[in-house]
């Protein structure tokens, strides 16, 4: 196709999205999509539309969010061999912090349930996996299965009020719960001699690798893995079956049980999976620190992991690894700093708190809806009723005709207006029928072409000959016209007089 | 005459709707309106205009001379206490009523001026006066009572000061017409000493000869004088 | 332990638990916000009426002397520098917590964030003018003990109980004829209403938060007779206040009274039993509240449960 644009004319870009990157089709080629396989899932969400400006195929990513994750978690693979030994550590503990912020997420937002007993889940499945290891010499890739055990077992434990209590009574519930945790450790003397914690865990890093350099590489490595572990959890339960069903049943809960769904089993379901993930992640803490304290149940520590996830913004997979990122750097990456960190920390999270919605990933689309506001509320303000079409309204229009048809009313209109005098409307109510001046027979003539909903007519009232009321056409079939006031006219030239009024009104004050 | 109401130009909504068209009006001291017109055509957005509590509003709007409307787009609500501070008392659509409290308690939440506090107990019993059967539920909870005596606190508690402007939204929505109409008679035996009151009803039965003027309200434009159609 | 011993114990428990838990129930109640920064509240106050202590004992020594005059001076020092202190941390909490976003979305949620980093400022702040060390504060009740009818209670004690009864007595008066209890209970059950009896939010809640945030500054200056300040003193007593008020029902001050008695029992009684003793005392009273609150979701007081929506 040609293009049909004049040179050295200035063009400008029109549209909601001008600068959307768009690849050319090929319509002799036939379409074919690639799916994962075994699966029914395309990797990507491309769609096809056709542009109506340019009348050629065009396709889109939709969803561009895979593209982002990709290259953001490859730049950090990239780059880990050529990081410094601390900045490789760093970088470990986000991936971990990011990996229990993800699954956490999913409680928070998939299943709707607000559990601050995260670290709690994760602490009790890190204990249970390093005292199997320490005194009964459990092997390091059993330790997972453990911890992913006892993280379920205590995820069931923490299910139980959840169904019984509302958001926030749960929430702050919660709270206690590492605190008894942290309580009942430390009153474990036989199983965590040293004041509650318990050392030397033996993982996946080999003994004398600890804290060298292929030792830091390798847990960086397992960091990572760890973190596309809980991503794809994070992917497979929020947005299959299970994430689907939530989310209907998030907007109305008693829509969603009359419609069959059984939302708190489906929030158990995620409750529990997310569990063992957070378990499997306390055996990987255990591991990679090798060992463990009572320090992972402190409500400062759990106050951090919070202010992660905020700051990202709660329900987003991508909020948690935002937010993780940037608390992590921070608090990890800044030792310097000194106590200012976790002020500095504080501030941020005060001040993403007061002035977004849901944190740093919800920015764009509160912007987005800050601006529709503004647009509409300025639009409807500027729009009168039936008037001319308003540019940024006409590229919401596909039918353009529709556009042209209410510039011409409008004019039309104007000039109708002009004609309206005392004179006119005394003449027709002299003679509501018959020959009329030119003014008065124009204005009939565009009453009488009106479209039919809200349309006035005269109804004649059963059983009493001469008594009329004034109605006017709903302008569906089958909708019955409504009674515009109930005074009876007994005379029909009064009627046709008081429809005359109603619709100069009506066109005085378009 | 002093105007207790003079609204110019008042164009409101919420969001991308825009449910008042360009609306002037005005209500004179001791005058009693009569507010008709269908379910969705605007009655009660105007109210909430008045009393700043629709999506966006502009215009004017001058409650006893102060201006109270302007133009704004956020925050509804917000400005609503100092405007009934200025002295309107406005009885909501359905009951803005607090369920946990008294029926007495309901009321003395209505008396926000010290004066007004400070001899509340006098002005309850002037509210028994007028709704004699809320005087025996005087203890009663108010989320217990039934849908007519709600009603009677609801517009009680706007009567437990000396307001100026009274705007009765619906007074007879969901109500049995014995009671409705009981509640409309109360209404107008309320004496009419420099106060104005406005009443939005669809049943234009219940006002018709009682109210000194009626208003009708179409797709939210005023319609003049039902009955009476003209060019302005 | 005999039993008068534990009475006693139980009640001062249950005093201190009771200021904390009725502000985080009233602020709750009235402006629908969690208060995680109570604690810092705490925290702060109890640093102001030691730093206070420590700037007048001289004087105070110099003019009154050792004696009765002196100890009254100091603890109306402490006592005042303690609740102003957290009324102005109550301030703080309503310019930052409610003013910017109180008719905004999400508001419980949000106001709950916003206390939680200042709570964790608030400590960081602490730790770094006071250093972790902890501090003491003097006796504001002298020491010693009575015996009366048979009970033996130190002066701390009893002051704690008479001081906590009198306080929450008039607080209750007060909300209970005051036009601005009033107010809090209507703008709770319906804001619409509210508003338009004349009633403003924003002016209504800055009371309401610089009285909670004295409440919890007096409940420092008490709890600080038995225990030490530090930087971190404020996380167990919002804990506790926070759980009570759950347990009483969030809301409902009655029920938060209720449930500081019942805890503040509990915790003596666990703590005298010599199978369970001292270290089992959080995990008995967490048992109980989780029992409780999953027979009775809305805790004791169920605030909603009285009248039909």
């Amino acid at each position: 196709m040609t293009d049909t644009r004049i040179p050295g004319k200035t063009y400008y870009e029109i549209g909601q999205r001008p600068q959307e990157i768009t690849l050319k089709v090929d319509g002799a080629k036939p379409l074919h999509r690639h799916r994962l396989p075994f699966t029914r899932r395309h990797l990507l969400k491309w769609r096809s539309r056709l542009n109506p400006k340019t009348l050629r195929q065009e396709r889109m990513l939709a969803d561009k969010k895979p593209l982002w994750w990709t290259l953001a978690l490859g730049l950090l693979l990239v780059s880990a061999p050529f990081l410094s030994n601390s900045a490789l550590t760093v970088a470990a503990v986000f991936c971990m912090f990011s990996a229990i912020n993800v699954l956490w997420t999913l409680i928070i937002g998939t299943a709707g349930i607000f559990s601050l007993a995260t670290l709690a889940v994760v602490g009790v499945g890190a204990y249970a996996s390093a005292a199997l290891n320490v005194y009964l010499g459990l092997p390091w890739p059993l330790m997972f299965v453990a911890g992913g055990v006892a993280g379920l077992v205590m995820g069931a434990l923490l299910a139980l009020p959840s169904t019984r209590l509302d958001g926030l009574y749960y929430a702050l519930l919660t709270m206690g719960v590492a605190e008894i945790c942290r309580v009942f450790v430390q009153q474990l003397k036989p199983l965590t001699p040293m004041n509650g914690s318990i050392n030397n865990v033996q993982g996946f890093i080999p003994a004398d690798w600890a804290l060298q350099r292929p030792g830091l590489l390798l847990g960086f490595a397992g960091a990572f893995v760890l973190l596309l572990l809980a991503l794809l959890t994070f992917r497979i339960v929020n947005s299959e079956r299970l994430g689907m069903l939530l989310q209907t049943a998030r907007e109305e809960e008693a829509y969603a049980e009359a419609i069959g769904i059984d939302y708190r089993r489906a929030r158990m379901q995620v409750f529990l999976i997310s569990s063992a993930g957070l378990g499997v992640t306390g055996a990987f803490y255990a591991q990679y620190f090798g060992s463990i304290s009572p320090q992972v149940f402190s409500l400062d520590q759990l106050m951090v992991l919070f202010a992660m996830i905020v700051i990202g913004g709660l329900g987003r997979a991508e909020g948690a690894v935002i937010g993780t990122a940037l608390v992590v750097l921070i608090d990890k990456g800044l030792l310097d700093l000194g106590p200012l960190r976790i002020l500095l920390v504080a501030a941020i999270m005060l001040a993403v708190t007061l002035t977004t919605n849901n944190g740093l990933t919800g920015i764009r689309e509160q912007f987005r809806g800050f601006r529709r506001r503004r647009q509409s509320e300025a639009r409807a303000r500027r729009t009168e009723k039936g008037g001319e079409v308003m540019p940024e309204e006409a590229i919401d229009i596909n039918d353009k005709q529709a556009i042209y048809y209410r510039r011409f009313d409008k004019r039309l209109r104007d000039r109708l207006k002009a004609l309206v005098t005392p004179d006119v409307i005394e003449e027709h109510r002299q003679k509501p029928l018959g020959q009329h001046s030119d003014a008065l027979s124009r204005l009939l003539n565009y009453f009488r072409r009106g479209e039919v909903a809200d349309k006035y007519a005269i109804i004649r009232q059963a059983g009493n000959f001469h008594s009329y009321k004034i109605v006017a056409f709903s302008g569906v079939r089958g909708a019955p016209p409504r009674l515009v006031d109930d005074r009876i006219y007994t005379d029909i030239n009064e009627a046709y007089h008081a429809v005359f009024l109603l619709r100069v009104n009506d066109l005085m004050e378009s | 005459m002093v105007d207790v109401l003079k609204i110019e130009g008042l164009t409101a909504g919420y969001g991308p709707l825009r449910v008042l068209h360009d609306i002037s009006f005005k209500v004179a001291e001791g005058e009693r309106v009569g507010l008709v017109g269908l379910n969705g055509h605007g009655k009660t957005t105007l109210f909430r205009a008045v009393s700043s509590q629709v999506g966006w509003q502009s215009g004017s709007i001058l409650l006893m001379g102060n201006e109270v409307g302007g133009t704004r787009s956020t925050g509804p609500g917000r400005r609503t206490p100092a405007i009934v501070r200025a002295g309107l008392a406005m009885a909501p659509q359905g009951d803005a009523i607090f369920p946990g409290l008294t029926v007495a308690q309901h009321l003395d939440c209505g008396a926000y001026t010290p004066e007004a506090w400070r001899e509340r107990k006098r002005r309850r019993e002037m509210v028994f006066d007028i709704f004699p059967p809320l005087r025996k539920l005087e203890h009663a909870l108010v989320g217990r009572l039934s849908g007519g005596e709600r009603r009677m606190v609801s517009v009680g508690r706007a009567l437990m000061v000396e307001a100026r402007l009274y705007l009765i939204d619906e007074p007879s929505l969901g109500l049995a017409p014995k009671i409705s109409a009981s509640v409309i008679e109360a209404l107008f035996s309320l004496p009419k000493d420099g106060r104005a009151m406005v009443i939005a009803e669809q049943n234009v039965a219940l006002l018709s000869g009682r109210v000194d003027r009626m208003v009708g309200m179409h797709a939210g434009r005023l319609r003049g004088d039902v009955g009476h159609v003209s060019l302005h | 332990m005999d039993m008068s011993t534990l009475l006693i114990y139980g009640l001062s428990l249950a005093a201190i638990y009771g200021l904390m838990a009725i502000g985080i129930s009233l602020l709750w109640s009235s402006i629908g916000m969690i208060n995680m920064a109570h604690g810092a509240s705490f925290a702060v106050a109890g640093y102001a009426a030691f730093s206070v202590a420590e700037l007048a004992k001289p004087l105070i020594l110099a003019t009154l002397g050792k004696s009765f005059a002196g100890t009254v001076a100091m603890a109306g020092l402490c006592l005042s520098a303690g609740a102003l202190t957290g009324a102005m941390m109550g301030a703080l909490i309503y310019l930052l917590a409610f003013l910017p976003i109180h008719d905004k979305p999400n508001f419980a949620v949000r106001s709950l964030i916003v206390t939680l980093a200042i709570n964790l400022a608030t400590v960081q702040l602490l730790l770094w003018f006071f250093g972790p060390k902890q501090r003491n504060l003097p006796k504001i009740f002298g020491l010693g003990k009575v015996e009366f009818l048979g009970l033996s209670a130190r002066y701390d004690q009893i002051g704690t109980i008479l001081g906590t009864a009198v306080i929450l007595g008039l607080l209750l008066f007060w909300l209970k004829v005051s036009r601005k209890g009033l107010e809090i209970r209507a703008m709770m059950q319906n804001p619409e209403g509210a508003v338009l009896s004349g009633i403003s939010v924003r002016w209504t809640a800055l009371p309401v938060t610089m009285l909670t945030g004295a409440l919890a500054g007096l409940a420092a200056v008490l709890l600080s007779q038995s225990i030490f300040v530090s930087p971190t003193s404020g996380a167990m007593p919002l804990i506790k206040g926070l759980t009570i008020s759950l347990l009483g029902g969030l809301g409902s001050v009655p029920g938060a009274v209720f449930g500081a008695v019942i805890i503040g029992f509990l915790e003596a009684v666990i703590g005298a039993v010599p199978w369970l003793g001292q270290r089992y005392v959080l995990f008995g009273t967490f048992l109980f509240i989780i029992a409780v609150l999953v027979i009775r979701p809305r805790g004791i007081g169920g605030l909603l449960d009285k009248a039909r929506k």
